[in-house]
């Protein structure tokens, strides 16, 4: 609680001597002790305003001359955007056409290792359970130190390591790491 | 063909599914493997050809596409008509009153109304005070992010895992094939018995060294290829790579410099003009554009 004598849109006038106001409270307002939270209140629910364009008031209040600045013309707009839905189908289109081809040098190459070997081809096409262990790795996981056996645990089968990066606007600080200790995954 | 359903286990195609293969072969080879299929219910290796795995693999990339111009401009002309038409922004949630942080997104938003709408619009109000002086120092001393090219673009270092940061770098080593130096993916046999995605793991491991932290994506192979067949070994070695994907996630290639003299990480356009062109017809499609 503050103490405010004038403006901020307290009745001043009605009032005399010093009365305890709420900075963050308007005209008609329900007050909290919480000022954040009657912030967040009033922009969550705008009081509404009957005599603008906006019953919300929403807009700023030179909306129309900055929207003529922004928008050249109707037709101008409509082509825009005929232009911008083109390129999105050209991307979608060769990204669609680089997947179909790679997904058919993946049928092709399991097609041929079913004729070769149809052990290999089951084997291949064993859906993996992230949580199994395989007996190579329990073996090898009972002569390892504590940070390896973490590194063993946290490369779970058939999902992404965490280790790869999303791409971002700027390259990181540190670059690419290159010393990396070299530390023997036992395969599965 | 009876011998051929003698073999077979369950759907196999015609001969010609022998003849599909990326490589030309020999007229003369089904001839000799029709021999070969009468014992081929006794040891059944014999028809099979040699496997191979190949390892493709991949440098994610780094940074974000650059957008081209149309792109830029869009996205420009979207936020001038959003800027028009949004809600009003909550200042004083965001930023106390008075404080320097205030006075820096003023001069900020100011700035960016100039730039969105033309001169009338962005127009300060009343003169500067104390507060915004300080916020357009800070503004000027703010340090700045890495900068999108690096240096192994501009000396074209193929080595270097900064390369071209928005492209795909694939890894290629150069061998020596029958006296001549050729460029191709790195390749390891595979033993009796053992899965294909642990011989590529193990192959990758013997040709390019263990100081790499690598991810082979998964069991299946990504593509298959047919090397050309030589007359030297005669028309029953054939010989099968399979290929399989994996991302480099830490570390650098340490050749084996018995088996290869030379590596680089290059972009697929790159790897057309070193590679053979049968090689290249092979493994074209199982590598990305951009």
């Amino acid at each position: 609680m503050s103490v405010s004598f004038l403006k901020s849109n307290s009745k001043p006038f009605q009032l005399r001597g010093i009365v305890a106001r709420l900075y963050s409270t308007r005209k008609g307002e329900v007050s909290s002790s919480d000022p954040q939270k009657d912030t967040i209140r009033r922009y969550l629910y705008p009081p509404n305003i009957r005599n603008k364009a906006s019953p919300t008031g929403t807009w700023r209040p030179d909306v129309a001359r900055a929207l003529q600045r922004a928008i050249p013309s109707v037709q101008a707009h409509e082509t825009i955007e005929r232009a911008w839905l083109l390129h999105q189908r050209h991307l979608r289109k060769k990204r669609d056409a680089e997947l179909q081809r790679k997904f058919n040098c993946m049928r092709q190459a399991m097609q041929e290792l079913e004729e070769i070997d149809s052990r290999l081809f089951r084997e291949a096409n064993k859906q993996e359970d992230p949580r199994a262990r395989s007996l190579a790795e329990v073996e090898a996981m009972k002569s390892m130190s504590e940070p390896e056996k973490r590194a063993v645990e946290s490369r779970v089968r058939g999902l992404f390591p965490r280790e790869l990066r999303i791409p971002t606007d700027t390259p990181p600080k540190n670059g690419w790491p290159n010393e990396w200790r070299a530390f023997q995954r036992p395969l599965a | 063909m009876f011998s051929r359903t003698v073999l077979s286990s369950c759907k196999r195609a015609p001969k010609a599914s022998l003849l599909r293969g990326l490589a030309t072969e020999a007229s003369a080879v089904p001839a000799v493997l029709e021999v070969a299929q009468v014992d081929a219910a006794l040891s059944k290796k014999t028809a099979r050809p040699n496997l191979h795995t190949g390892i493709i693999l991949n440098r994610s990339p780094i940074i974000t596409r650059t957008p081209t111009a149309f792109e830029k401009a869009y996205y420009a002309y979207q936020a001038r008509i959003h800027r028009a038409l949004h809600n009003p922004f909550p200042y004083d949630f965001y930023f106390k009153q008075g404080s320097p942080l205030e006075s820096r997104f003023n001069i900020e938003e100011r700035r960016r109304e100039r730039k969105a709408f033309g001169a009338p619009f962005g127009m300060q109000t009343g003169e500067t005070s104390e507060a915004e002086k300080l916020a357009e120092a800070t503004m000027r001393d703010e340090e700045e992010a890495m900068p999108r090219v690096h240096e192994a673009d501009i000396n074209s270092d193929f080595k270097n895992l900064q390369r071209r940061g928005q492209r795909n770098l694939y890894l290629l080593l150069q061998k020596q094939e029958n006296g001549m130096a050729v460029w191709r993916f790195p390749q390891g046999s595979v033993d009796r018995g053992e899965l294909l995605h642990c011989a590529a793991t193990r192959g990758l491991e013997v040709e390019c060294g263990n100081n790499m932290d690598t991810w082979i994506v998964s069991r299946n192979p990504i593509g298959v290829f047919h090397p050309p067949s030589l007359a030297s070994t005669g028309g029953t070695e054939k010989d099968v790579v399979f290929f399989y994907k994996g991302h480099i996630v830490a570390g650098q290639v340490r050749p084996n410099r018995t088996h290869t003299q030379d590596f680089a990480w290059l972009t697929k356009g790159e790897i057309k003009t070193r590679v053979d062109a049968d090689y290249w017809l092979g493994i074209k499609d199982m590598l990305s554009d951009f």
